[in-house]
């Protein structure tokens, strides 16, 4: 069976995400959501969600016009309309019996076979079917999400004894290619695998936080990217997931679980933090929705201090920066961290001996495999490593011995380990440990694999600092970036035009992409700054005209190139894309050409494109300006798309190009579309464009003018936009005049010539490396 | 020469461009609606019609081609009337009337629909192609100045404060409101219908307005200056039409007669202080028309920004006491090419409610010009 309708019940910030969330795959869902007492419109909660939603940031819809995929309505008139839904996600409050109501209702209306399941995030599927007629329990699964659902990568699902397998297909299938989720089969146990390992550890940690008297940024700085934990630390993310709600989920654990289980014997009512958390629950301080948690902006004499709390006094004072030695220490890895010897080590130890032997402990109960729990965490809770990949890098004997010393049981996957690692590669192929103590075969699929899957056991076709060529089979290479944040230098170009040339080497299409976070955030401004500080203008000169020319190697290739961007794509790295036969873009693409940014514009050709795309699109109104104006908004300003939808209507995608929602697939979906296109495959033929020129340019210079009078741009946003204007509309040129692709990109050259020699793209540029952000000058 | 009187006066509702209720109507099909219902309200026998003139400021798109000609077959203009578009910007539809004027003074046609339309919704201001010259615009940039900083220049020339001008907006929300709520738009108004959809009130009054709210808002065209969106007229869209005769076919006919149409007259001034254009013009006019401005007893005179009409009532002298007495376009809104008509129609029947005997329109135009029309009662 396949799910192509689809109904949330419960419209409440994971009911309501979640619908948005089945609305970006582009499946139509009907929000519904009880009748609150005295309410003038009935549907008013599922559409009050629905508008908060579209102002919500990080938006949960991938474009505003999704939200026109989700039917608002309530539970008294229009129950019935689940009855052509294949599947009915429940997302209410977290409370057996009036589930149980709820699902007694479904089971009258919905139709034979549909799926219903249930996204509680601590409940068991036992629980919550008992007492249900066996024909429900047929069709009842849980499927978990976390928060927020656009974002968080985790798709648990349980099935239970009676489940039939073509439902529990049905959510796999669907949560993989149409949500983009990592789809983790989970047992029937309270939490699952993510909340039954997370909850520990935040418990664990805070609780410890507060024995060894660290103070909170201490902790957090510890507990965070030192332990491949985000930035925010183990406080900090209490703020941001709202402190009260951590009583709610310890509680629901608390009650499931044997007094026998870690957290029952962790857990103390009395203890100082949990009277401490109390207290701030009934006073307000609920983390960053409410009044404030464990940290607060407090605003006095109209100046904003962050404070933290003093855990000891229960007060706020100003924030203290952590100093601990051992957080810098573990720049050298997990296990440096761990024995560094002063609390910042000692309390690393504490949270890593505790999770990480629990977590190893629970395999064979809430999951069979190291690799299903591991990935509910790096997916569930944004952890860097998961904690069999954490036990790894601490090694399994050392982990072992230092359990036994502390008096910790060993769990017996570690005791089989015998000082193997949890995994291994051999000849190509990937092992993961099982609780027999013998390898098994990490099977990676043929539509959903990640570069680094590609790569085990095989050396590169070229390689060099910045770039690197694979083989990824059936004769398409894979172009893959690799420098820092893969900025594009010109080690990176000289890469792009050998890969230009791979059918020489007998290869039929090349896909470019990678498994890093950013596909490209542009060129290295870096070694631009650095060769105009120092005047060497020949070079800045090549290095665009390098770029210039592997840009049309790549357009012109004689085989077909597909561009597989994910997480950001801007400046350089778009004009990359652009150059693409097609863009297969993950869902998560933020595509944009930012160059104005630091003064400069798109000289790599992308100006050319976006301007090309415009002008030949059939779909806009006739005349030249509307085409210009629209690519002139875009790069002028530096406007980035905040998803590949987006960057659909700034047709940086254009028809044939395709969306993936599921990260793993990405590079194989980029492939399957190479190989399509490389039957009867014929490179394009250049295009020549009519622009208005002069005309143009003063009607753009009006539109700015007006921009710097309001205040909306700078004097120098006027002198960058202009030499866009330039570009554009096509320089010196008259409309009934045909432009080609290469008198575009001279305009580019010079256009970027000009102002990288203007002081203040310098001090823009400078500003940018310093600090991260655009100077405004 | 042959009188030349104001016989009917019609207009859709004003309603906000990008947001109001008429977005989604096209200008065509408004317009006719229009002067379908001043046709039927006049009584004026269709066949006699000569000329459908329709002022418009971008007259492209779905008002482009000859709309004029477009809203005679939608709203059942016979065939053997003629129709043309006229621009002179937000002087187009007075423009329209001062044509008909002219022609019937001529002794070329009896009975005229001036009528003037506007989608700034559909039809984005300053066109969907905007191509100036280069070499102009390089050595002359005022040709193409935007209306907003030539309300902030009448500002700065006039040493008018920001309280001031949203003192005058507080004013015209509240003659349109206390109009509104009045019902004295009804015989005005025609309601406007589209599918499902029926528009009949004005959507542009705030009658909450207050010096506060105004005083709380961001200069919109120059972040030193004083104009704001509060003191400016907003994107409307909307359409007007006057009937224009002769007062022998009037007569003969048995049509009403709000006004007659005394003296006319167009101006030209700086375009960077376009809105000044009313001055010179009105000069003209009340000289043409033998009167001086102490003999107007009502004035319509476009608000396009409150700067602008400021200094054009200190430059003339003009009493605001007298002048929009239904609230202005800074309240009602300013469908560029329906203004003219508008504001002349409402003369026209303002002199008749109000008893009076003569009245002066007039209106700034973009580019630096100004157009002026004296009307007396009939």
């Amino acid at each position: 069976m396949t799910i192509e309708k689809v109904a949330v019940i419960g419209s409440g910030v994971m009911g309501a995400a979640i619908a948005a969330h089945v609305a970006n795959a582009g499946v139509p869902v009907t929000l519904l959501d009880i009748v609150p007492d005295g309410a003038n419109d009935r549907d008013t909660l599922a559409k009050g969600a629905i508008a908060k939603m579209l102002k919500t940031k990080p938006a949960p819809f991938m474009h505003k016009r999704n939200a026109r995929l989700i039917t608002p309505g309530n539970l008294e008139d229009n129950l019935d309309a689940v009855g052509d839904c294949d599947w009915i996600c429940e997302a209410i409050i977290e409370n057996p019996k009036i589930k149980q109501d709820l699902y007694g209702r479904l089971e009258k209306v919905r139709k034979k076979g549909s799926i219903v399941s249930s996204n509680t995030s601590t409940i068991p599927l036992g629980v919550l079917l008992d007492g249900m007629p066996a024909s429900f329990a047929a069709d009842f699964a849980i499927t978990h999400f976390f928060n927020p659902p656009r974002y968080m990568r985790l798709f648990e699902v349980v099935g239970g004894p009676a489940t039939k397998p073509e439902a529990l297909d049905a959510l796999r299938q669907f949560g993989d290619v149409k949500l983009g989720k990592e789809v983790v089969d989970c047992k029937d146990t309270p939490g699952f695998i993510a909340n039954r390992i997370g909850i520990y550890w935040s418990t664990v940690a805070t609780g410890l936080a507060y024995d060894m008297g660290l103070t909170v940024e201490e902790a957090d700085s510890i507990v965070g990217r030192p332990m491949g934990i985000p930035k925010t630390g183990i406080f900090g993310l209490a703020d941001l997931t709202g402190i009260d709600l951590g009583p709610h989920v310890v509680g629901s654990m608390l009650k499931l679980l044997p007094d026998s289980d870690p957290l029952c014997l962790q857990y103390d009512a009395d203890h100082g933090l949990t009277k401490l958390m109390q207290k701030m629950i009934a006073d307000g301080y609920t983390g960053r929705k409410g009044k404030g948690g464990f940290y607060r902006r407090n605003k006095t004499n109209g100046k904003s201090v962050k404070e933290a709390l003093d855990l000891q006094t229960g007060e706020y004072r100003p924030e203290q920066k952590a100093n601990l030695k051992s957080a810098k220490a573990a720049k050298a890895g997990l296990r440096t961290l761990v024995e560094f010897d002063d609390k910042g080590g000692q309390y690393a130890w504490g949270v890593a001996s505790r999770v990480l032997a629990y977590s190893a402990a629970l395999l064979g109960e809430i999951a069979d495999d190291i690799a299903a729990i591991d990935t509910a965490m790096k997916t569930g809770y944004a952890w860097k490593w998961g904690p069999f990949e954490q036990i790894d890098m601490l090694g399994t004997d050392w982990f072992a011995e230092r359990l036994a010393a502390d008096g910790i049981d060993v769990p017996p996957v570690i005791a089989k380990a015998a000082g193997r690692p949890l995994y291994k590669e051999e000849d190509g192929k990937r092992y993961m440990l099982g609780l027999d103590g013998e390898y098994q075969e990490i099977v990676v699929a043929e539509d959903a694999w990640m570069l680094a899957d590609k790569k085990l056991g095989q050396e590169p076709i070229a390689r060099n600092g910045s770039a690197s060529i694979w083989d990824v089979g059936d004769g398409v290479a894979c172009l893959e970036f690799h420098s820092k944040m893969n900025a594009i230098d010109d080690q990176t170009i000289a890469m792009v035009k050998q890969a230009a040339n791979l059918h020489k080497k007998g290869f039929k299409a090349l896909i470019i992409g990678s498994d890093a976070d950013n596909f490209s955030v542009g060129a290295n401004v870096g070694l631009v700054l650095f060769a105009a500080n120092t005047a060497m203008w020949p070079v800045i000169e090549n290095g665009i005209q390098e770029g210039q020319n592997a840009m049309m190697a790549l357009k012109y290739a004689p085989f077909p190139v597909v561009a597989a961007p994910a997480g950001m794509a801007l400046g350089g790295g778009c004009e990359v894309c652009l150059h693409a036969d097609v863009i297969q873009a993950h869902a998560e693409s933020y595509m944009g050409l930012v160059e104005v940014g630091v003064g400069v514009i798109p000289g790599f050709g992308g100006c050319k494109e976006l301007v090309m795309r415009n002008v030949t699109n059939k779909k806009r109104p006739g005349g030249a300006m509307p085409a210009i104006a629209q690519a002139f908004e875009a790069i002028s300003t530096a406007k980035v798309a905040t998803s590949a939808a987006e960057a659909r209507d700034m047709m940086i995608l254009r028809d044939g190009d395709g969306i993936t929602m599921n990260r793993r697939r990405l590079l194989a979906d980029a492939k399957a579309k190479a190989l399509q296109l490389a039957e009867n495959y014929e490179a394009p033929e250049p295009i020549e464009i009519n622009l208005p020129g002069a005309t143009a340019q003063a009607a753009l210079h009006m539109a700015v003018d007006g921009f710097v009078a309001s205040g909306k741009a700078t004097a120098y946003d006027a002198v960058v936009g202009g030499q866009v204007a330039n570009v554009l509309t096509g320089g010196d040129t008259d409309i009934t005049e045909p432009v080609t692709e290469k008198q575009l990109l001279k305009l580019e050259k010079e256009g970027f010539l000009s102002l990288i020699k203007n002081p203040k793209t310098l001090d823009r540029i400078e500003h940018m490396l310093t600090t991260g952000r655009p100077l405004r000058n | 020469m042959k009188n030349v009187v104001i016989s009917g006066y019609a207009r859709s509702p004003f309603t906000f461009a990008g947001k109001g209720a008429l977005t989604k109507v096209r200008p065509d099909e408004m317009a006719s609606q229009v002067v379908k219902a001043l046709v039927q309200k006049t009584g004026v026998n269709p066949e006699d019609i000569e000329d459908v003139i329709m002022g418009c400021a971008f007259p492209e798109g779905e008002q482009g081609l000859n709309v004029a000609r477009i809203v005679g077959f939608l709203a059942g203009i016979p065939q053997g009337s003629a129709a043309t578009t006229v621009n002179r910007f937000c002087g187009s539809s007075m423009q329209g009337i001062h044509m008909a004027a002219g022609a019937v003074q001529m002794n070329a046609g009896d009975a005229f629909i001036c009528a003037g339309i506007e989608a700034m919704t559909r039809v984005p201001m300053g066109g969907f192609n905007p191509a100036p010259h280069p070499g102009l615009f390089k050595d002359y940039p005022e040709a193409y100045v935007s209306m907003g900083v030539t309300a902030e220049n009448l500002a700065k020339k006039y040493d008018l404060s920001r309280a001031e001008q949203e003192e005058m907006a507080v004013e015209s929300h509240k003659r349109a409101a206390s109009a509104q709520s009045a019902g004295k738009f009804n015989d005005e108004i025609v309601a406007i219908v589209d599918g499902n959809l029926r528009v009949e009130e004005d959507g542009c009054i705030r009658p909450d307005t207050n010096a506060e709210g105004l005083a709380g808002l961001k200069p919109a065209f120059d972040q030193a200056g004083s104009v704001t969106a509060g003191t400016s007229s907003p994107l409307t869209d909307g359409a007007s039409a006057v009937l224009v005769c002769s007062e022998e076919y009037a007569d003969a006919n048995n049509l009403p007669k709000l006004a007659r149409i005394k003296s006319i007259a167009v101006a030209g001034c700086a375009p960077e202080i376009m809105g000044i254009g009313p001055v010179p013009a009105t000069e003209k006019a009340l000289k043409r028309a033998g009167v001086s401005l102490d003999d107007i007893e009502i004035i319509e005179l476009n608000e396009a920004f409150a700067a602008q009409a400021l200094a054009v009532m200190r430059e003339s002298k003009m009493d605001y006491a007298k002048t929009n007495i239904d609230g202005g376009a800074i309240a009602l809104g300013h469908p560029m090419g329906a203004t003219g008509a508008r504001i002349t129609g409402k003369l026209a029947s303002l002199l008749k409610r109000e008893g009076k005997g003569l009245g002066l329109a007039t209106q700034c135009i973009g580019g630096g010009q100004g157009i002026a029309t004296v009307l007396e009662a009939c």
